[in-house]
């Protein structure tokens, strides 16, 4: 039997087989894996009763029920005092924190002393007045009017009338030294800045000894940033092709970016008035003002997830019956 | 009888073999080669529907849209989710000074909907560290060649820092280009801006819904293109085939693969019968029938095919096996119809060899012994 054994006729076809074999199962093991993959974390999604239905998606960002508060300060000048930490809830006019008040104490106490000075003025007009007045009176009640000579009698009701119009200018100055410390008063009022309403302070961007001016805004930072945040609102952008589908009054399903696990209801507050060109979540210096949206409020319950600034997914539900839209 | 002649035998296995390997092995590179043109879907393995402005063609001829298509999509009944994506093209500087042109893919901020399925290095929570980009494998081939670890190596994109946190097993594109991936978030820094940046929308289909007929509601309600998995694949297999000479060249390959094996097989095999043409007519003498003559020279050429194939095939695994480390050949697989097709072929070589040699067999007279 081995003898008859035939490399050609019997090894090689037998070798054939296997090396096929194997190479249909190199194969068929090698081909490519191209199935579709569940995503590891879960994306935002539209889940309970808009799973299946007509709805519409946006884009927002949390703030709080107030809007944020740029708090500024009425006159420039050197912080002393910052009574505030970022996290503290205030009291409608709780210190916020005060800025150098030198220059209006100083002038205050120079107020001060004019009124001092016009107080002693007062005093001395009146005296000289009064004597005036008693002398003027003595030459009056002589009998004899040869007892004293005319001059005499003029020079008296000189001085008394010279007494008088010194005590008015006395009192005047009085008034003005009043009024100017009233001023200071109120200027170092002016430099104590109060929460204008009660709510959560959310950024502290000033020091004692930092200089304050009263030219903020635009780009700068905002010297204290704070807002009612009980409760919270998302401003939420709808482009406007989608608004005419939107059913405006309905309640949304909001998730915070990267927890789209959560889902939370939220309640329509209002939707602004105007439609604005789109400008939040491009994470981009370079705004795009090619697309208008439409913001709508909504009102978070409270809930430990959502903080200010953050950006959310919201799904709304559409119009009953609403067309779709066919526009790209 | 055939195997008695050992040269001619093994001229006969070497002709089969040659032209089998040549089909075989040309029609599997070829294959994958087109199929690199796909690469950009297979590479996010969760994307089951993609959507794009109506003019892109395929995830690496795209058009960018503004950045509120995402929530006309995830507005569509039947999308479970949808996920921004963005891919442009980007100069990268290296540390050396050299200028190397990138692909920046730039994955969704929280799910990285859109990564590859597997890492080569690292883990995919890198993403998460500020300014991190991560590159593909045929990315550190080309940007560091010297054989060091690019792990925390520092580029420059758009005049942005970017250091590279960890590598990605992706299957290479169609150009071999250098790919970063990123967060959406850092891509938008990472590109050179324009307006509109977000290139695709990843759609994640609801259960009970079929990608197709989302992909339609999706065309119909946004005016958007989308595109199933297997379309956009497609899609990017074809623009290749449209724009490249490949198809041709390697067409031409595979038919002169088969003209060689018509050549070889046919001149050994002619030969081989009027060798023993003697034999032929003994046996005819001694009263075999033409059929059963057909169906010895049958059996033997198909003896003959069999071991031919069997070397050509073998030959072909070995071979892309062989080159698999290599980064050009990197994710090249043999689709189980090649083999099919190049059995095909070798049957057809076989049978028209093996007809055209017969015909002066089956005419022979048993006299044909005397001659």
């Amino acid at each position: 039997m081995l003898r008859n054994l035939s490399f050609a006729r019997q090894i090689l076809p037998a070798l054939a087989v296997i090396g096929l074999a194997i190479a249909a199962w190199l194969i068929l093991a090698g081909l490519p894996d191209r199935s579709t993959a569940e995503p590891a974390e879960q994306p935002p999604k539209a889940v309970g009763d808009l799973a299946g239905k007509a709805r519409v998606a946006g884009a927002g960002i949390v703030e709080p029920a107030s809007e944020i508060i740029d708090i500024g300060s009425a006159l420039s000048g050197l912080v002393t005092d910052v009574r505030v930490r970022p996290g503290d809830r205030v009291a409608k006019g709780d210190v916020l924190f005060t800025v150098d008040a030198r220059a209006a104490q100083a002038s205050l106490a120079q107020s001060n002393a004019a009124i001092a000075e016009a107080r002693a003025s007062i005093a001395e007009a009146s005296a000289a007045q009064a004597t005036a007045r008693q002398q003027l009176a003595l030459y009056r009640g002589l009998a004899d009017p040869a007892a004293v000579s005319r001059s005499e009698v003029i020079r008296a009701e000189g001085e008394e009338a010279a007494a008088t119009t010194r005590l008015g200018l006395a009192r005047a100055r009085l008034a003005s030294a009043q009024a100017a410390a009233a001023a200071a008063r109120t200027e170092i009022e002016r430099l104590v800045v109060r929460a204008p309403i009660a709510g959560e302070i959310l950024a502290v961007n000033i020091r004692s000894g930092e200089f304050v001016s009263t030219q903020g805004g635009g780009n700068s930072t905002p010297f204290i940033q704070m807002g009612e945040t009980n409760p919270l609102h998302v401003r939420i952008d709808i482009d406007e092709n989608e608004v005419s589908r939107l059913a405006i009054g309905a309640p949304a399903i909001v998730s915070p970016r990267g927890a789209a696990e959560l889902h939370v209801k939220a309640t329509f507050v209002r939707a602004e008035p105007q439609v604005v060109p789109k400008r939040s979540l491009t994470n981009s210096a370079a705004e795009r003002v090619d697309v208008r949206v439409l913001q709508l409020i909504y009102a978070l319950p409270p809930s430990e997830a959502f903080r200010v600034g953050q950006q959310i997914d919201a799904f709304i539900p559409a119009k009953a019956g609403a067309p779709a839209k066919t526009e790209g | 009888m055939l195997t008695g002649d050992a040269q001619k035998f093994y001229g006969l296995l070497f002709g089969i073999g040659f032209s089998t390997l040549l089909i075989t092995q040309q029609m599997t590179i070829f294959v994958n080669l087109v199929e690199r043109g796909a690469s950009g879907v297979y590479n996010a393995p969760e994307a089951e529907v993609w959507v794009m402005d109506p003019v892109s063609r395929t995830t690496d001829v795209s058009y960018a849209m503004p950045g509120t298509a995402l929530d006309k999509v995830r507005a569509i009944p039947g999308v479970e989710w949808a996920v921004p994506h963005l891919r442009a093209v980007a100069n990268v500087r290296t540390k050396d000074g050299d200028l190397e042109g990138v692909t920046v893919i730039g994955v969704d901020d929280a799910t990285l909907i859109g990564l590859p399925k597997r890492m080569a290095v690292g883990d995919k929570s890198v993403f998460f560290a500020p300014d991190t980009v991560v590159i593909d494998d045929v990315g550190v081939d080309r940007l560091f060649s010297n054989g060091a670890s690019p792990l925390g190596e520092r580029l420059e994109l758009n005049d942005q820092r970017a250091i590279i946190r960890g590598i990605a097993d992706a299957i290479p594109s169609f150009t071999s280009q250098v790919t970063l991936y990123t967060r959406y978030s850092s891509a938008l820094n990472f590109v050179p801006g324009t307006r509109n940046r977000l290139s695709f929308v990843l759609v994640g289909v609801a259960k009970g819904e079929t990608p197709e007929a989302v992909a339609a509601r999706i065309e119909q309600e946004t005016g958007l293109k989308a595109e199933t998995r297997a379309e956009l694949a497609q899609a990017g297999v074809n623009f290749i085939i449209e724009n490249t000479g490949i198809p041709i060249n390697f067409g031409i390959t595979v038919f002169l693969g088969f003209v060689v094996g018509v050549a070889i097989v046919g001149l050994t095999f002619s030969l081989f019968l009027r060798d023993n043409i003697k034999q032929f007519g003994a046996l005819k003498a001694i009263g075999v029938t033409n059929s059963k003559i057909m169906q010895m020279v049958g059996v033997q050429a198909g003896l003959v095919g069999l071991v031919g194939y069997g070397i050509g095939v073998v030959g072909t695994i070995a071979f892309i096996r062989g080159f698999g480390s290599n980064p050009f050949f990197k994710g090249f697989y043999i689709p189980w119809q090649i083999p099919l097709i190049s059995l095909a072929a070798v049957v057809i070589i076989l049978a028209l060899t093996g007809f055209i040699a017969i015909r002066s067999v089956l005419r022979t007279e048993p006299a044909a012994v005397f001659r």
